[in-house]
């Protein structure tokens, strides 16, 4: 996953992550457990985080 | 008469209720898949985090949002915080917010209670920030501590960015209403409370529907455009603030569009603890005068257990954010929970920070430009229209207030 610059770090994605694959530390990272499921894209709240 | 509704945050939803209430034929449009904005509840490894707020309304069941809440018929059960609020001194030592006049010298605290009447009656006109304005009067280094710890756990601001004004109006409705509160369930159960009523009263709510774009005739709102698709209303009403609302047409006031140049969002970072055992034992506010970023901390489990774990206890920091670098802001949020709370067993459990198109407020504090835009039966509500003096979403209820006043439906 890609997550743009516009990530604020609200953390949203990473509670919503069904694989516990992302980090926030005032931005969002994904860590070795993404598989790439994309659920991320549709809960963050201002599209920082995209498929490719 | 139909209502579309831009976002199902608080302002949102309150005017949604309101509308279908009045026998309005409502529907919210919400890009995200769940409702409540950033006043919705997080499940995060058996906690009730938040996507926002802190699972606490300012002046408890008292305020402006639980009057609006109860006008509507929406269930919610909120706890009178005891006490509303606490104070760290220097020396670590504890006391009750409402006796903070006794840590200073008795000239200082007679002339306190004198200008402190006098001001919340006749409130400056100047723009002077509440920090110049207290130093006008007091050089005293407890009072500007406690005013930048007050302004940055409720407005997520510095006191040398606020104006004086809009901190007496806070404290004025301080004293009208008193405060804090815990709604049992979190944030989360009252926006679904307000869902389940709008519901009730035929109201929709639609998520993953991105409302692309607002339709105007002759200036005038007469619908949105939602995943593409043409939806005619008689009113739209957008809780997005007034920046994220204007690309949504082609807005041609100039005057309205500097103003909203001018509008700044508040930045905030919220620390999300688990604690073995209660760091500050009581679901009050816990001011944090003496720390390098905390402004504030509060641990609502005492008031709802089930926002945590069996045996767990939530506990939630606010800092505003001082500095450009955001990794260094919580670094030093960290530190100060550290030294605050050296013995206690506790684990951090989420770093949450909010600032530019996700921020604490749309409109920090004093900067609001109300509810209207240049264009008629189109208004804004939520954190980029509050109301005077209201914290957070007791601003956003006083925002929703003003602008059903004026559709003329209250």
């Amino acid at each position: 996953m890609k997550v743009s610059m516009d990530c604020v770090g609200c953390g949203q994605c990473a509670a919503y992550c069904p694989y516990d694959a992302i980090m926030v530390f005032g931005r969002a990272v994904m860590n070795d457990k993404c598989i790439e499921c994309g659920t991320c894209i549709d809960y963050c709240p201002i599209s920082a985080i995209s498929g490719d | 008469m139909k209502a579309s509704i831009i976002g199902s945050g608080l302002g949102g939803l309150l005017t949604a209720a309101k509308l279908s209430k009045a026998g309005f034929e409502v529907d919210v449009f919400e890009r995200l898949p769940f409702i409540g904005g950033r006043f919705a509840n997080l499940p995060y490894k058996g906690f009730q985090l938040s996507t926002g707020a802190l699972h606490m309304i300012p002046h408890g069941s008292r305020g402006p949002l639980a009057q609006m809440l109860s006008e509507v018929g929406a269930n919610v059960k909120i706890i009178d915080s005891k006490p509303m609020a606490m104070i760290r001194k220097e020396n670590d030592e504890i006391i009750d917010f409402g006796d903070f006049r006794n840590e200073l010298p008795i000239t200082k605290k007679v002339k306190l209670g004198t200008i402190l009447a006098y001001s919340l009656k006749f409130k400056p006109e100047s723009n002077i920030s509440f920090r110049d304005w207290t130093l006008k009067y007091f050089d005293d280094d407890f009072l500007l501590r406690l005013a930048d710890s007050f302004c940055g756990w409720a407005l997520s601001l510095r006191a040398k960015d606020v104006p004086a004004r809009e901190v007496l109006e806070t404290i004025g409705n301080m004293y009208r209403y008193k405060g804090s509160g815990v709604p049992v369930g979190g944030c989360g159960a009252v926006t679904g409370a307000l869902a389940d009523i709008i519901r009730s009263n035929g109201g929709r709510l639609h998520t993953r529907s991105h409302v692309d774009r607002i339709i105007i005739e002759k200036e005038k709102a007469v619908g949105v455009s939602v995943n593409g698709k043409e939806k005619y209303a008689d009113l739209v009403i957008s809780n997005s603030g007034h920046a994220q609302t204007c690309k949504l047409y082609d807005c041609k006031d100039k005057d309205y569009l500097e103003k909203i140049k001018a509008v700044r969002p508040s930045k905030g970072i919220k620390i999300c603890v688990s604690a073995d055992e209660p760091l500050i034992g009581h679901s009050g506010v816990y001011f944090t005068p003496y720390t390098e970023r905390i402004n504030g901390i509060n641990e609502v489990t005492h008031s709802d257990p089930n926002l945590a774990p069996a045996g767990k206890h939530l506990v939630m920091s606010h800092q505003a954010v001082i500095s450009d670098d955001i990794r260094r802001e919580i670094d030093l949020g960290l530190s100060d929970l550290k030294r605050m709370f050296p013995h206690k067993k506790y684990e951090i459990l989420l770093v949450q920070s909010y600032s530019n198109g996700w921020p604490v407020n749309r409109a920090a504090s004093g900067k609001d430009i109300g509810n209207r835009t240049p264009v008629s039966d189109l208004y804004i509500v939520g954190d980029g229209a509050k109301g005077k003096g209201g914290i957070e979403v007791e601003g956003v209820s006083l925002g929703v207030r003003n602008v059903v006043r004026e559709i003329g439906i209250a």
